[in-house]
Order: structure tokens, then sequence, then C-alpha cells
């Protein structure tokens, strides 16, 4: 009896030792499959907590698990519904892995299932304690309770300019604040203004603004975190307290420069580039304001070659101004009357810079010009021959 | 200046008008028609007037114009007697044809003697002509080859008598048989015969209507003409390089330069000597000396002398007294025609006998 009872145990004893072999070479099973409500929470084998922190049906559908275990920080871990296990892995101190899915999401639930070595087992189901629940527990004794908040009017600013820095600081405990210091820091190549650096007594529940500016005087361009601010304070028993605001990002962006800047541009409108010499053609020509600011007064220039011509339209017109973005095109007719490659180059002058371009263009003599030659040689020929023809005719009876 | 018309009549006559038409181009060559103007010494107008629309289309130096086809399909075929016929059927176009061109104050006519249709034309031409113009007119009268047969003789004898009849100013004789000379074959003959009598009748015309140093005249030709039987021939010499003057005025008397056989010592009734050339030739002492000469056995002897470029070169142009190559011709006409009738006459009879056998029988069916 006592042998058969050794026995038995012995042989439970040899099955835990392959137990956990089984689980570490993968063959898992689920350890929980079910749901569970926003803040609530379960424990496998005593030591992993696994709470369910937020859901969200918005898809991607997913869950927020907060899960705790021994010896290993809080580690807050968002599984998608449609991952699947073997995405979402969570690792114990001793190296032994559960695997979690989630097959469901709901208004303020979740479904979803946690798997890992076969012998683990859900040891507790409890509810997450919330900071409501622990305030109310907190309230007999006054605690103050500050809660600094920062923003920036604006998060991307250019040098020279100024932002403005809003801290809101709450009052959340149940006691007042006092001797409340603000402890900020800068950045180099800025200039705070007007930030204190202690403030008034926060009652309890009561929120304060705070704001100073920051000047950027020559702060190199770029992303700058701010330091999160500090602030330290005492309850009205002289305890000392300390919380932080979050950092920022702020970016520098370099001065920009406002002025105006042109561009010209020449078309000339032909069939294959070549112009007939003696033939109107029209150019285009168009000035872009490529800068940021309003031109002054646009003057234009034409460089024409010798022997073009301008039949129609006013080539060197004058412009009061041009706004940014905005261009003004005009048109010309011209004439170019020896044949060979011509350059039409076009100057436009603001303020004190100026801008050029060309266009390029080959004229031909018109057909009529290059056969001219030929024509002419061949009118002799051609009275000689009626000439002949008429004494041809003379002499046939 | 002098207007001239030239007439060629029946297909030796528009040919012999052709070579004057080229000659008239100057050294042109086939070609000069079509570039060049014609460059007559004087007013000249020209026409082609056959009965063989074919002789016409064979002309190329005259123009369409001045040929004129009187219709009466092709030729007369040798046959005077239709042939005059024709003319007077178309008298009145053939003279009106003329008529546009104009009037004149010398007229050439240039035909063959022995054809149908020129033959007939000529004197019948001549009668019309000297009604409506007051001109000279002088026949060029081109002889048949004589073994051409007996019809171009009758032809020639009777065409020559017809014409003296009508009394042209003149009448000069072209000798076929005897210039046949000039080449082996007929049609270079022709070709060769043809310019020689242009070039003489464009050299006559230069000198009638030259100012000349010595002058010779219409009236002079008349007189020539007017000379002897009234018929003559012309004669041409030209210069060889180291020939004397005297030497080229007896070179256009000999026989190689005549258009028809005679010799002038004996037979010549009146001349008119042109001689043309560079004046360095041109000794005049020596001419007058010569034509003084030749005076003595031809008679009067007119002379012109015209200067111009080039070597001297000397046209005669007679009258004879006498024309023993024209009886021959008329002897042998007369032959041929009396052999004619008696052949005729015989092949009438042979005729008549044959028809003799079948006299009192009827055709039995
Ligand atoms: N010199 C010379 N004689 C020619 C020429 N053509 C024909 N004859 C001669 O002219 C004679 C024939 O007369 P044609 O002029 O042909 O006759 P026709 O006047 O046209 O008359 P039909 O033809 O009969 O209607 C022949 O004696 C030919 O030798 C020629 O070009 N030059
Ligand atoms: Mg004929």
């Amino acid at each position: 009896m006592n042998s058969v009872r050794i026995l038995v145990i012995a042989t439970i004893f040899v099955f835990m030792l392959l137990i956990p072999v089984v689980v570490a070479s993968g063959n898992d099973s689920y350890i929980f499959d079910n749901e569970l409500q926003v803040n609530e929470g379960i424990t496998i084998e005593t030591s992993i907590h696994i709470e369910v922190v937020d859901v969200n049906r918005i898809p991607p559908e997913r869950a927020k698990f907060r899960i705790t275990s021994y010896q290993k920080p809080e580690r807050t871990i968002t599984v998608f519904r449609e991952d699947g296990p073997q995405v979402n892995k969570y690792e114990t101190y001793r190296g032994t892995s559960i695997y979690f899915d989630v097959i469901g999401v709901y208004s303020d639930s979740v479904q979803f299932s946690v798997s890992g070595p076969s012998n683990w087992r859900v040891t507790d189901y409890y509810d997450v304690e919330t900071e409501e629940d622990l305030e109310e527990v907190a309230d007999a004794v006054t605690v103050p309770k500050l809660k600094i908040t920062r923003t920036l009017d604006i998060a991307s600013v250019q040098q020279g300019q100024t932002v403005k820095v809003t801290f809101k600081i709450k009052n959340e405990g149940n006691g007042t604040a006092s001797e409340i210091e603000l402890d900020e820091s800068t950045i180099t190549g800025a200039y705070m203004e007007g930030c204190p650096a202690s403030l008034n007594d926060i009652a309890a529940g009561a929120t304060e603004r705070v704001s100073y500016d920051l000047k950027i005087i020559d702060a190199e361009p770029g992303t700058y975190e701010l330091n999160p601010t500090l602030l330290n304070y005492k309850s009205e028993s002289g305890a000392s307290y300390s919380s932080e605001s979050t950092s920022n990002v702020l970016v520098i962006v370099a001065e920009e420069v406002l002025v105006p800047e042109l561009g010209i541009k020449v078309t000339i409108e032909s069939d294959d580039d070549v112009i007939t010499c003696g033939d109107r053609f029209p150019a285009i020509i168009r000035i872009d304001n490529i800068g940021n600011a309003t031109s002054g007064r646009v003057t234009i220039k034409s460089h024409l070659p010798d022997d073009v011509r301008v039949a129609d339209g006013e080539i060197d017109p004058v412009y009061e101004s041009i706004k940014p973005g905005d261009f003004v095109e005009y048109d010309v007719t011209m004439i170019a009357y020896e044949p060979g490659k011509h350059i039409i180059k076009m100057d436009v002058l603001w303020a004190d810079a100026e801008a050029s371009a060309s266009a390029e263009f080959w004229a031909e003599l018109s057909g009529f010009d290059k056969y001219y030659i030929y024509i002419l040689a061949a009118i002799p020929i051609v009275l000689i021959l009626l000439w002949l023809i008429k004494r041809r005719r003379e002499y046939s009876f | 200046m002098l207007n001239i018309l030239i007439l060629g009549l029946g297909q030796c006559g528009n040919r012999v008008l052709d070579a004057v038409n080229h000659e008239a181009f100057g050294s042109g060559g086939t070609f000069a028609k079509y570039y060049s103007r014609q460059k007559f010494p004087a007013s000249v107008k020209t026409i082609a007037i056959n009965t063989a629309i074919n002789d016409l289309k064979g002309l190329t130096d005259t123009r369409a114009k001045d040929r004129f086809h009187v219709p009466h399909l092709h030729g007369v075929g040798a046959n005077r007697t239709l042939g005059k016929k024709v003319f007077d059927d178309n008298k009145e176009q053939i003279m009106s044809e003329i008529d546009k061109r104009g009037s004149f104050e010398l007229i050439f006519i240039v035909t063959s003697t022995a054809g149908g249709s020129g033959s007939s034309f000529a004197p019948l031409l001549v009668k019309e002509l000297k009604k409506a113009y007051n001109a000279q007119i002088i026949c060029i009268a081109v002889l048949p080859f004589r073994e051409e047969g007996s019809i171009f003789l009758q032809n020639t004898a009777f065409c020559i008598r017809e014409l003296v009849a009508e009394s042209p100013n003149g009448i000069l004789l072209v000798d076929n048989q005897y210039l046949k000379k000039y080449a082996g074959d007929i049609k270079s003959a022709y070709d060769k015969i043809n310019t020689s009598v242009a070039m003489r009748v464009l050299f006559l015309i230069e000198a009638l209507n030259s100012e000349m140093l010595m002058v010779t005249d219409l009236g002079d030709l008349k007189t020539v003409m007017n000379g002897g039987i009234g018929i003559g021939t012309m004669g041409y010499y030209e210069a060889g390089k180291d020939g004397t003057i005297k030497s080229a005025i007896l070179g256009s008397f000999k026989p190689s330069g005549l258009l028809f056989p005679t010799n002038v010592y004996n037979e010549g009734a009146r001349a008119m000597l042109i001689i043309k050339g560079d004046k360095k030739y041109l000794d005049l002492d020596l001419i007058t000396k010569t034509v003084e000469e030749l005076s003595t056995d031809v008679g009067q002897v007119f002379k012109g002398v015209l200067i111009k470029k080039g070597r001297p070169k000397v046209l005669s142009l007679f009258t004879l007294n006498s024309v023993p190559e024209l009886e021959r011709i008329y002897a042998d006409a007369a032959d041929a025609i009396r052999f004619e009738m008696d052949k005729r006459e015989q092949s009438k009879k042979q005729l008549d006998g044959a028809f003799a056998h079948i006299d009192d029988l009827e055709p039995i069916y």
C-alpha cells in the first residue's frame, strides 16, 4: 500500500518533470479563452497579471493589455484582432512564453485567449483599481496633486519668431498645493520671457494657467525636444511632491526671407522650330514670380538679332508689380529676314536683380526665295522654248 | 528698198524657193530658222505654190503661211492641160494670196519646165501678174534630165514656148542635166542645184538693192534681159587665194560656173557683172578694163561693184542670141512627140484589130 503510494507520487513527479519539457517544446494549450471587461484582470500561475486597459472597435480592432509579472517591469501590449497568437508573445522572467490572441472586440470588453504551457491555469480574476477608486481611498488625508500640461501655440517656428508656451496646472488632489516652484529648461539660442519661477498656491480642484514667451533668437533650425517642466510643491502638512509635464517637440525652421524672384521664359511658336524668312511668327514671353514677395517695378529688355524686327506688339513692356506665384504673359509678332540660326535673348529686371532667357530658332528662305534663282534661270529657257515652239509652228505646214 | 516677190511653182520651184529661204538665214545651217532672222538684202516675199500638198509639207525653211496649196490632190501628174485647168479654177485665190503681200517691182517665178503643175502655171501666172503689177518678171526655168522621159521633154518644149509667148522680162535657164555633174545621186544633185540657184538669186537681189560703187539697177537688169532672145542664164565665180579680179570676172563666164551650157563669148547678147568683195581686192581700173575687153565679145556689159568683206565673188547674168542646147531639146521633143503619136496610132490600130475579131458577134449565155 505504501509502496503503491510512493509509486503514484513518483509517477506524478515524473509527469511534473516531463510537462514543462512539453510546454517548452511549444506544445501549448489554452490557459484562458474568455471575455473580459475593460479594467478587469486575470492572474496566471499567481504571478502573471493581465489587465484589459482599453479596447478599440474601430478597425483595426484591438485591445490593450497591461502585463506585470515577477521580476519584470510593467508592460502594455496592444493586440490586433487579426494578428494571431504567434505575433503577440510575452516572455516571463524565466523564459516561458505565453501568447495572446484577440478573438472579438466589443464596446467595453474583449474576448481573447492566452495560450501557454498546458499545465498553467488562471489562478485569479480581479477588477483593476482605477484612480478614482484610489482617490476615494485617499480622500481621508488631504494631499495636493498637481497635474501640469504644457502646450505650445505653434509646433513649428521660424527663427526670429516667438512661441507662446502655456502651462495648465490642475490640482487633482484634495489639498492645497503651496510653495510651487516651476523649473523650466530652455534650448540654446532661445530666450524665455516672463517665465515665472514660482507660483501662487493652488487649491484642490483649481486650475491655474501660466504662460510665457519663448523667443527663438538664433537657435539652429532643427527639431528640438523641450524637456518636461518640473513642478515642486508642498502640501499643507509640509510634505514635498513633484510632478512633470510631458516633453514637447518644437521644430525650428530657418527664417524665411521674403523676396520676389522672377523667372522669364520665351517661346517661339513654329513648326519644327523653323521660321520662314519674311514670315510673321509669334513669340510668347512669360514672367513668373517664383519668389515669396510681390515684386516692385518689372522691366523687360529684349536683345534681338539685327535682322529680326517686331512686327506687332510691345516687346519691352513694364509691369508695376507681380505678386508671388503670379505671372504675366504677353506675345509679340516678329519677322526674321536672314536665313540661319537666331537667338532671341530677353532680360527681366526688378529691384536690383535680373534674370534672362533666350529662345533659338532657324530661319529659312521660303520655297520661293530658295528657287527664285532657278526660276530666274528658267525664265529665259522657257522663253527660248516658247520661241522655238512658235518658230516650229511657223514652219510646219 | 526694192519690193521683190519670189514664187516657187511645183515641186521643183518650191524646193528652189525653200533653198532661197534657207540661204537667207546665212551660214547658220539647219537650225538657223529657230533662232535667226532671214537677212534678205531687200524686202522679199516668197510663196510656194503647188497642187501637191506633200511637196509643200516637205519644205523646211519656208513659213507655213507662205505655202499655198492649190487643191488638186497629189499634183497633176505632169499633165499640163490639167494643170492649166486647175490654175484657171484657182486663179482668184492664187492672185489674192499674192496680192496680200503688197506690190512688187521685181518678181521671180521659179519652176521646172517638165512637170505638170509648175510648168503649166508659170506662163499663166506671167500673164496674170503682168495684168496686176507693173513689175519686172523673171522666170527661172529648170530643164529636166534628158533621160527623164518624153513627157518631160514635151512639157519643157511647150512650157518654154508658152513662157516666151507671155513675154516676161526674161527667162533664166537652169539645166538639171548640165548640173548633174555637181553630185553622184539625184537627191544631192537637186540640193546642190537648188542652193546654187538660190545663192545667185540672192546675190542678184543684193546687187540690185545696194548703194553700190558702180551701180546696177532694175533698169540695167531690164536692159540686159531684153537682149538677144530674152533667154539667158547665170554664172558665178568665187576667187581663190591669189587670183586677180580679172581672173574672177572671167571665171564667172566659164562653163563651170554657169547654170546652163552655153558659150557666152559666142552666144552672149548682153551681160551684167556684179563684183563683190573686200575693197583691197577690187582694182577698179582692172575691173573696168576687163569689162571693156568682154564687151567686144559679149556686147553691152553692165557692171556693179559691192564692197563687202571677203574674197571677190562675181555673179554674171546674161541673155543669149541663140540657144543651141534649147534647139536640141526641141528637136528631141518633136521626135518624142512624133514617136508617141506613131506608137499611139499603132496601139490603137492593134486594139482595133483585136476588137475586129468580135465585130459581128454577140455574147452568148
Ligand atoms: N533642180 C531641181 N529639179 C527638180 C527638183 N525637183 C524636181 N525637179 C525636176 O522637176 C521636174 C519635175 O517637175 P516637178 O516640179 O516635180 O513637177 P510639178 O510642177 O510639181 O508638177 P506635177 O508634179 O506634175 O504636178 C523634173 O525634171 C525634175 O528633175 C529639185 O529639187 N531641184
Ligand atoms: Mg509635183
